[in-house]
């Protein structure tokens, strides 16, 4: 029996610590830059705050993803995953979260990066 | 392997598929890669308290795979496949420690070893450590799916007594 409150514990304790991690994911990012990474490798960097409204797509494997940027903003606008997760994610930069878009079935992270210095601006 | 066992491994094997693909069909109302309910796992964790660890290791293997091919998403087969491991062992290790009446107990633990699993997972996969973003709020639903799964198989296993 003593065993089991153990086990409560622990399960309390990492329910709590998780909860308490989670929140960040929804605040403000560091910089306005983001990576794009697409099956493991670094496509580019992009500085949103000076980028300028635009769209692209991105291939890897059999599937397509269309990023778009506004407004200093980025967002997958349309794929062709399963899931659709990328899409449903919605915005980021600005003032939206810090958590990265990720579309795994087709590789691909848009994750806000912590500095420009070696990429180049689309 | 006796024929009997075989038989029931099939059966659980079968069960877990229709749960897996009826689960498909529930959308999820937060857009977080790798969330889920994982109903399916009601079977995994039924079968790592009744069956042996190498049966409960095939029946989940078996649902997997077949999974995988069923939802038409076979690039969602690396993530479940290192998930799942992770879990299984986790609860088969945690099997030696928590009796058949705090099932919940495992279930909850190796739900959040699943999303560790599939994180680091998609990590290798993408090259970047910015999807452990995700691991905090998928903790999070672990647990509670964890909990749920679990007390469903703890149902499962008071009502099923031991052939």
């Amino acid at each position: 029996m003593k065993k089991n409150k153990m086990f409560i514990i622990i399960i309390a304790v990492i329910f709590g610590t998780a909860l308490i991690c989670s929140l960040p994911i929804w605040g403000k990012p560091r910089g306005n830059a983001v990576n794009i990474r697409s099956g493991g490798e670094l496509i580019c960097t992009i500085d949103l705050s000076e980028a300028e409204d635009c769209e692209f797509d991105i291939k890897w494997g059999g599937g397509v993803n269309t990023i778009e940027i506004k407004d200093h903003m980025i967002h997958v606008k349309e794929a062709d995953c399963p899931d659709g997760i990328c899409i449903k994610t919605g915005w980021i930069g600005g003032e939206n979260g810090t958590a990265p878009i990720v579309c795994l079935p087709n590789r691909l992270v848009i994750e806000p990066a912590d500095d420009t210095s070696d990429g180049r601006t689309r | 392997m006796d024929k009997k066992r075989l038989a029931q491994m099939g059966l659980l094997t079968c069960i877990a598929l229709i749960i897996f693909v009826v689960e498909m069909q529930i959308p999820l109302p937060v857009p977080v890669p790798g969330m889920k309910l994982g109903l399916a796992n009601i079977v995994t964790v039924y079968a790592v308290y009744r069956y042996t660890p190498k049966e409960a290791a095939l029946i989940l293997t078996a649902r997997i795979i077949l999974g995988s091919i069923f939802s038409g998403n076979p690039s969602a087969l690396l993530f479940s496949i290192s998930g799942g491991i992770l879990c299984l062992f986790g609860m088969i290790f945690l099997k030696c420690f928590i009796d058949e009446k705090h099932i919940y107990l495992s279930s909850i633990i190796g739900a959040v070893l699943h999303n560790m699993g599939q994180v680091t997972a998609a990590a290798a996969v993408t090259g970047t450590m910015s999807v452990f973003a995700y691991l905090p709020v998928l903790t999070v639903s672990g647990c509670i799916a964890g909990l749920f799964t679990g007390i469903c198989a703890q149902i499962a296993v008071n009502r099923i007594g031991v052939k």
